[in-house]
């Protein structure tokens, strides 16, 4: 699709931001995601070049506005509830039972 | 049949990958030094075809083998075996007469991407 992934030859977006030593993840929720992704995955109800299309299909403003890892989670609700393995309902009470429970 | 994926298996998992590569024989449509042109495809679906390099033409610089065609993947439309290659374009033929005379790129390009040029 000519999404807003597909971003070789635009201009504007600044240099590449190359890090000394750069870690694989830069939060721990970044290394929960990454492996929710490959778990998942593992069921066997999609393939990579599926999940690469789901993160594909995450809205373009919002896409531009979030990091690498959140493209991946985003592509993995989208893939679990397009497969029925969860509803959106249950991932927002979910968010919703974290976001009551986080420290203020 | 859903799989389960076991925190003791995770180790050999992923070293063992999944790979895309594919035994079966196809017959290749272009051979390395072939010059070729990618197709101008505006698909919704996914595809390995950057829009920059649509309808640019570049020359076949080595094949790969056979692999899953990842735009038909995607979509669930099964593996479609056939040739990957890896395509040499001229930065000039991409970004035009500016572009350093000197600079290329290499872009992986499966058999459905390509016509002859």
């Amino acid at each position: 699709m000519n999404g807003i992934h597909d971003m070789g030859g635009m201009h504007g977006l600044g240099p590449i931001d190359r890090e000394e030593n750069e870690p694989v993840f830069h939060h721990a929720w970044e290394r929960r995601a990454f492996a929710l992704n490959m778990a998942a995955g593992f069921l066997g109800e999609w393939n990579i070049d599926m999940s690469r299309y789901a993160r594909e299909q995450m809205p373009p403003a919002e896409y531009l506005a979030t990091s690498y890892y959140e493209h991946w989670l985003w592509g993995l609700e989208r893939l679990l509830v397009e497969k029925g393995l969860l509803t959106r309902a249950e991932i927002e009470a979910r968010v919703a039972e974290l976001r009551r429970l986080a420290p203020r | 049949m859903r799989r389960l994926l076991r925190a003791a298996d995770v180790g050999q998992v992923l070293l063992k990958g999944g790979p895309a590569r594919l035994p079966d024989d196809v017959v290749p449509r272009f051979k390395p030094g072939d010059r070729v042109v990618a197709r101008n495809i505006n698909s919704t679906g996914h595809t390995r075809l950057p829009r920059y390099a649509r309808g640019k033409r570049g020359v076949v610089d080595r094949d790969y083998g056979v692999f899953v065609f990842a735009d038909a993947s995607a979509m669930g439309r099964g593996k479609q075996p056939q040739h990957l290659y890896s395509v040499r374009f001229a930065a000039r033929e991409l970004w035009g007469p500016e572009a350093s005379a000197r600079d290329v790129v290499f872009i992986d390009l499966w058999d459905d991407h390509l016509d002859p040029a």
